[in-house]
């Protein structure tokens, strides 16, 4: 139940530590007030809450797939949510503070909408595991467990992150944000073929001999990456179609401000 | 980074946490292993126990019925002994070792064992969840510990980091009290050697900077100083020319303006050089502030005469401790500017009054008066307000302001400028502190 635990709550931990770390980073750098993320974690907590403590309704919307459609739509809201994020970032805004209040509102709907989504899994999660009072020692450790892991590895990601040379940080917090967005693409898929609204299909491969998904490491790249064991067409074209869509119009942003800085 | 100390507090945690978790979970599966080894081993010794058993006394024993265990005992096919909580059919496939099966609702682990004949087998089984679950409890009780002692370590690690950022922090407060005139070096001994290259380069810095303040005012003082005896020559030359020369001529009047601005330019820097405080020989005494405004006030009355301007003095005797010289000086520069920049016919008013948190000197006069924001600069040496080409027209340096700041810095008062209560123009306000006044006290 330990184990159980740990994975669970890792896996969606680590992905909104994730997500936070680099916006973060990103917001220091650019020289935003880091006010917004206790706006993203009170409202992504209290929507969390909520969420979790809807499904039985959300559950029976759309034919009995509810929760797995609206997951989805979660996840491809906050892959919109990034990408508008990377394609911002990925240029020089200091001087445009202007915009600094659309862009913080973006990034408190984007961190909000994954700690709804994350955070509603643990949730259920834990209030499913703990009524059963024999496991509540084991679950709750796990959980603890889970969550410290996920949480420490976004603190040093971040800390990562701020001391790396200034000029890197734009390139690598683009590849880190598209790489997120991208599993986040690739697990709508999932959701919608587990819906059964994508066609379910024969696994493209099957890794988790060499790095199973339920390991510390696996979770790890799950968060990263988007790692996963045995993708099927359709994940894999969600995943690396969204990959692809993000890069090409961040590369368009920085050609077209480019253009227009010279002009 | 905004704080060192919460840079390191927050990644040392993060790195124990993780390297503690991480380790925690390695452990976790380990001893899950051993212990699971361990039962497995209680499920032999119990098929040994069986097996060790004659058939007869199969017949002679009692069931077991509790539902932890379970076990059967066959021979040449036939069920020869059973627990209760046993299946009457096989709990799994007669072929020696240890498999996972399912009956009476639940998930076993169950080992089958080859009997002392080769007819009899021995079949023991222990239920999964309750040997995850005893599992769990035995390796929880050594994680649960390591787990817990996460925050202890949290605190120590805060405590431990800010005590090593002490000195830091102690340099910190060294350089922010430091009066802005405080340019004696910072103490090195006692200092960790990370700091003392920081320490001995900015005494360093210090010392430098000392030392070309001092020569500024060195220079401006005996510049002033020489420049001091060829003015006075200059002035009874051009005295004797006036004599010889016949009538009005405009140019020696022009040429006498710029000898008297040189010479009260000259006058001023040296005055203001005598009041900063490292040059400033106090002579602190009891003395009257009223009456040492009534003498100034004498002392400039053909200034306000001849400009048909009314001077009034307002209050009573105060008595408090002040260098004469100096307070003298402050007036004079205050009462000159109220009469510069007051036109012909215009009021001064100056007022000395106390209350029990000191003594207030008021000079206000009915000029122009000063823009808000230029409260400020006006007591930076050499400013005037519109710049060089003054639009009164009034004859200054820009370092009158400049003095009667040292002055009251000396005396550690407080100046404030306002509007005055005229119709329009300016108000000083000179606030003495208490400890001034309270030994001798004003008179209300």
């Amino acid at each position: 139940m330990l184990l159980t635990s740990v994975i669970i709550v890792l896996r969606e931990v680590l992905e909104a530590a994730l997500i936070i770390s680099v916006l973060l980073a990103l917001s220091r750098i650019a020289g935003i007030r880091l006010t917004w993320i206790r706006w993203a974690l009170g409202t992504g907590t209290l929507a969390a809450i909520i969420y979790a403590g809807s499904t039985a309704v959300v559950s029976d919307w759309f034919d009995g797939v509810g929760q797995e459609v609206i997951n989805a739509l979660l996840q491809v809201a906050i892959y919109v949510c990034l990408v508008i994020l990377a394609m911002y970032f990925s240029v020089d805004h200091r001087a445009e503070e202007g915009k600094y209040l659309r862009l913080r509102l973006l990034m408190v709907i984007g961190v909000s909408l994954a700690i709804m989504r994350e955070g509603s899994e643990v949730f259920i999660y834990l209030s499913g595991s703990i009524s059963d009072l024999s496991q509540f020692t084991s679950v709750l450790t796990g959980g603890l467990v889970g969550a410290g892991i996920g949480i420490s590895a976004g603190v040093l990601a971040y800390y990562l992150l701020l001391n790396l040379r200034r000029d890197i940080l734009p390139y690598l917090s683009t590849v880190l944000l598209a790489f997120v967005a991208a599993g986040m693409a690739g697990q709508a898929a999932l959701l919608l073929i587990q819906a059964d609204w994508l066609p379910s299909q024969q696994a493209l491969w099957d890794s988790s001999q060499w790095l199973p998904e339920d390991s510390v490491p696996g979770q790890l790249l799950y968060a990263l990456i988007g790692y996963e064991a045995s993708p099927t067409p359709v994940q894999a074209t969600a995943y690396f179609g969204g990959l692809l869509l993000l890069l090409v119009l961040v590369a368009f942003h920085r050609y077209t401000q480019k253009s227009r800085a010279s002009d | 980074m905004k704080s060192i100390r919460a840079f390191l507090v927050m990644v040392l945690l993060a790195t124990m946490t993780l390297v503690v978790f991480i380790a925690a979970l390695r452990g976790y599966r380990a001893s899950m292993v051993e212990v699971e080894a361990l039962l497995d081993g209680q499920l032999v010794e119990m098929a040994q126990l069986l097996d060790s058993l004659h058939p007869d006394e199969f017949s002679r024993t009692e069931a077991y019925e509790g539902e932890e265990f379970a076990f059967q005992v066959w021979v040449s096919g036939k069920l020869l002994k059973k627990s209760a909580s046993a299946p009457r059919t096989l709990m799994a496939p007669l072929t020696a070792g240890f498999r996972d099966g399912n009956f009476n609702s639940y998930r076993w682990r169950v080992l089958a064992k080859q009997g002392h004949t080769s007819e009899q087998w021995i079949l023991v089984a222990q239920r999964a969840d309750l040997r995850i679950r005893l599992a769990e409890e035995v390796t929880l009780e050594a994680v649960l510990p390591i787990i817990a002692s996460l925050p202890i370590a949290g605190v120590l690690i805060w405590l431990v980091v800010g005590r090593g950022l002490q000195p830091l922090r102690r340099l910190a407060r060294q350089l922010g009290d430091k009066r802005s005139d405080d340019l004696s070096p910072l103490p090195v001994s006692g200092s960790p050697a990370e700091l003392r290259q920081v320490i001995n380069s900015t005494n360093s810095l210090l010392n430098r900077l000392a030392l070309a303040f001092d020569r500024e005012k060195r220079f401006a003082a005996d510049a002033a100083h020489e420049l001091r005896t060829p003015i006075s020559v200059l002035k009874i030359n051009m005295h004797n020319l006036s004599r010889d020369l016949p009538g009005d001529n405009p140019n020696l009047d022009k040429l006498k303006d710029g000898i008297e601005r040189v010479g009260h330019l000259v006058e001023q820097i040296l005055a203001l050089y005598r009041s900063t405080p490292e040059q400033f020989m106090a002579n602190f005494d009891h003395l009257d502030l009223h009456a040492l405004a009534q003498e100034a006030i004498g002392r400039h009355y053909d200034e306000f005469s001849s400009r048909d301007q009314q001077i009034e003095l307002v209050g009573h005797s105060c008595q408090m401790v002040g260098d004469h010289f100096a307070l003298e000086t402050l007036l004079q520069n205050l009462l000159s500017n109220a009469s510069k920049y007051t036109p012909r016919g215009g009021q001064i008013r100056v007022s000395v009054r106390s209350d029990n948190t000191g003594a207030t000197l008021l000079v206000e006069d009915s000029g122009p008066g000063i823009a808000r924001k230029e409260y400020q600069r006006v007591f930076e040496r050499f400013y005037r307000t519109g710049g060089d080409r003054h639009g009164s027209g009034v004859r200054g340096c820009g370092l009158g302001l400049a003095i009667v700041r040292h002055i009251t810095d000396l005396h550690n008062a407080r100046i404030e400028l306002g509007r005055s209560s005229f119709t329009s123009g300016l108000s000083v306000t000179i606030s003495f502190p208490v400890s001034t006044v309270n030994r001798v006290g004003c008179q209300a």
